[in-house]
């Protein structure tokens, strides 16, 4: 892939998840964050798939990059992770294969429909081994010991 | 019961006092001038009346967080730090994709118990957001219970993005997502346009309460069918790019990595059920694209 065309799909990433964030209702003054974080998932994605791995591994780097993203932000921000999670994974979330695996089967094309399930489990349990893997690292971190635990509680963006 | 009061006399009207509350008749009257020695159990009775309001006010806040696409955890989470300001001995929620259940108990106060059937809607993370700032103020004192009821039922009336947001947002979704499929700058445009037809179809069936298999079918034969005359117009459309930029905003990606993101968490049933919301979800997208492009077929077009 050529350079220039890796920085044109970061921003159509970037322009794509604002206007998701609107589907999503996502709060105003976020709107900048989850563009970004939606910007940050593709370039992984699209660096990973540049480095000659598979589609599952290239969605499980973009995981553990968005995550990590929006750790980091929820933090400073003072809001829950889920917001910019949830709209930073949808470019390498298995939309497209979910959708190619069921229209396979309508259409009766069953070995196909079925090539198409397994990469939708493949991809979409990459991708939540890989938010699993950094919820846990950071909830290690959050818990010194039984005595912090009142107080880590009521911090921010651990806290609902 | 602390009568830590210096004088004598304090102490024999405490014992009164303490006598005739006891009986049942103290009046408000001598509470007030009681102030501060009689403060602790007049407290005690207070939040005692209060379980309630907490309980349904916790509710509320589940209820909002599971209908908005929260994670399950989250919500158990969320409900269990405002009942915790109960100060109950036992605290058990437990939330499902589609209902809550709470109980407080405790061996002097008794039980209360609160059940919510709660219908799943479209994602909407303004609102987790809102309730968890609720959550946040209540738990740190902030606020009293019939102020975060009352700010909880604002947050669940209230909409952040107006229609023309959201047709905005659609068209940026599908025009954008064009050029992540590979797509031409024609593909991007006419994606762009088939999303601006998802959103006047969505916000149609939204508007005639159509249920979710309906809402995500109409969306979807419309959208391939403006596709499909968007491709007879411009034969140098890719028809697979377009069709699949602009089912992006309805495919259930999201809800299908949460849901195994709660089967990792041990959230089994949560996640089982959001399982099948995504297979019936994806179902509805592809019947709907297949309808359209059988339509189209019979109506004299070559797909």
């Amino acid at each position: 892939m050529m350079e220039s065309e890796l920085w044109i799909q970061t921003a159509g990433a970037f322009f794509a998840i604002l206007g998701f964030s609107f589907i999503l209702d996502v709060p105003r003054p976020f709107l900048l964050y989850t563009g970004l974080s939606g910007a940050v998932g593709w370039l992984a994605y699209l660096l990973t798939q540049r480095g000659g791995h598979e589609v599952i591994m290239a969605a499980f780097m973009s995981s553990l990059a968005v995550s990590l993203f929006s750790h980091a932000i929820a933090r400073r921000l003072k809001a829950p992770v889920t917001v910019f999670l949830v709209s930073g994974i949808l470019p390498a979330v298995p939309g497209a294969s979910i959708y190619r695996s069921v229209s396979c089967l309508i259409q009766g094309a069953r070995t196909l429909s079925s090539f198409y399930l397994m990469e939708t489990l493949q991809v979409a349990g990459a991708m939540a081994l890989a938010i699993f893997i950094v919820d846990s690292l950071f909830r290690l971190a959050q818990k010194p010991g039984p005595e912090g635990i009142r107080k880590e509680e009521t911090d921010s963006s651990v806290h609902g | 019961m602390g009568g830590s009061g210096g004088c004598v006399s304090g102490r024999k009207r405490d014992v009164w006092l303490k006598r005739k509350s006891e009986k049942g008749c103290m009046s408000e009257r001598s509470r007030y001038f009681e102030g501060s020695l009689k403060y602790i159990s007049v407290k005690d009775k207070e939040e005692e009346m209060d379980y309630q309001g907490l309980m349904d006010m916790a509710a509320l806040a589940g209820e909002i967080m599971l209908n908005s696409g929260a994670e399950v955890y989250r919500v158990e989470d969320t409900v269990s730090r405002i009942l915790g300001k109960s100060g109950m001995e036992r605290i058990d929620v437990f939330a499902l994709a589609t209902g809550l259940f709470a109980t407080i108990s405790d061996p002097g106060v008794g039980a209360f118990t609160v059940i919510k059937r709660v219908d799943r809607h479209a994602t909407n993370l303004n609102r987790i957001y809102s309730v968890n700032n609720v959550s946040r103020k209540f738990c740190q004192g902030e606020m009293t219970v019939s102020q975060a009821q009352a700010e909880l039922l604002q947050i669940a009336a209230e909409r952040e993005y107006g229609f023309l947001y959201k047709c905005v947002g659609y068209v940026m979704t599908t025009g954008f997502f064009a050029i992540l499929f590979g797509g031409s700058f024609l593909d991007c445009l006419s994606a762009g346009v088939v999303g601006l037809v998802l959103a006047l179809v969505a916000g149609a069936a939204g508007r005639l309460r159509f249920n979710d298999f309906c809402q995500n079918a109409a969306g979807s034969f419309a959208l391939a069918m403006a596709a499909l005359l968007l491709k007879d117009v411009f034969q140098a459309m890719n028809l697979d790019a377009v069709i699949i930029s602009a089912i992006m905003p309805m495919v259930p990606g999201v809800t299908f990595t949460s849901a195994i993101r709660d089967t990792l968490n041990g959230d089994y049933s949560s996640g089982v059920a959001k399982m099948a919301e995504a297979v019936v979800v994806a179902l509805a997208v592809a019947f709907g694209v297949g309808a359209a492009m059988m339509a189209f077929r019979t109506m004299g077009g070559n797909v």
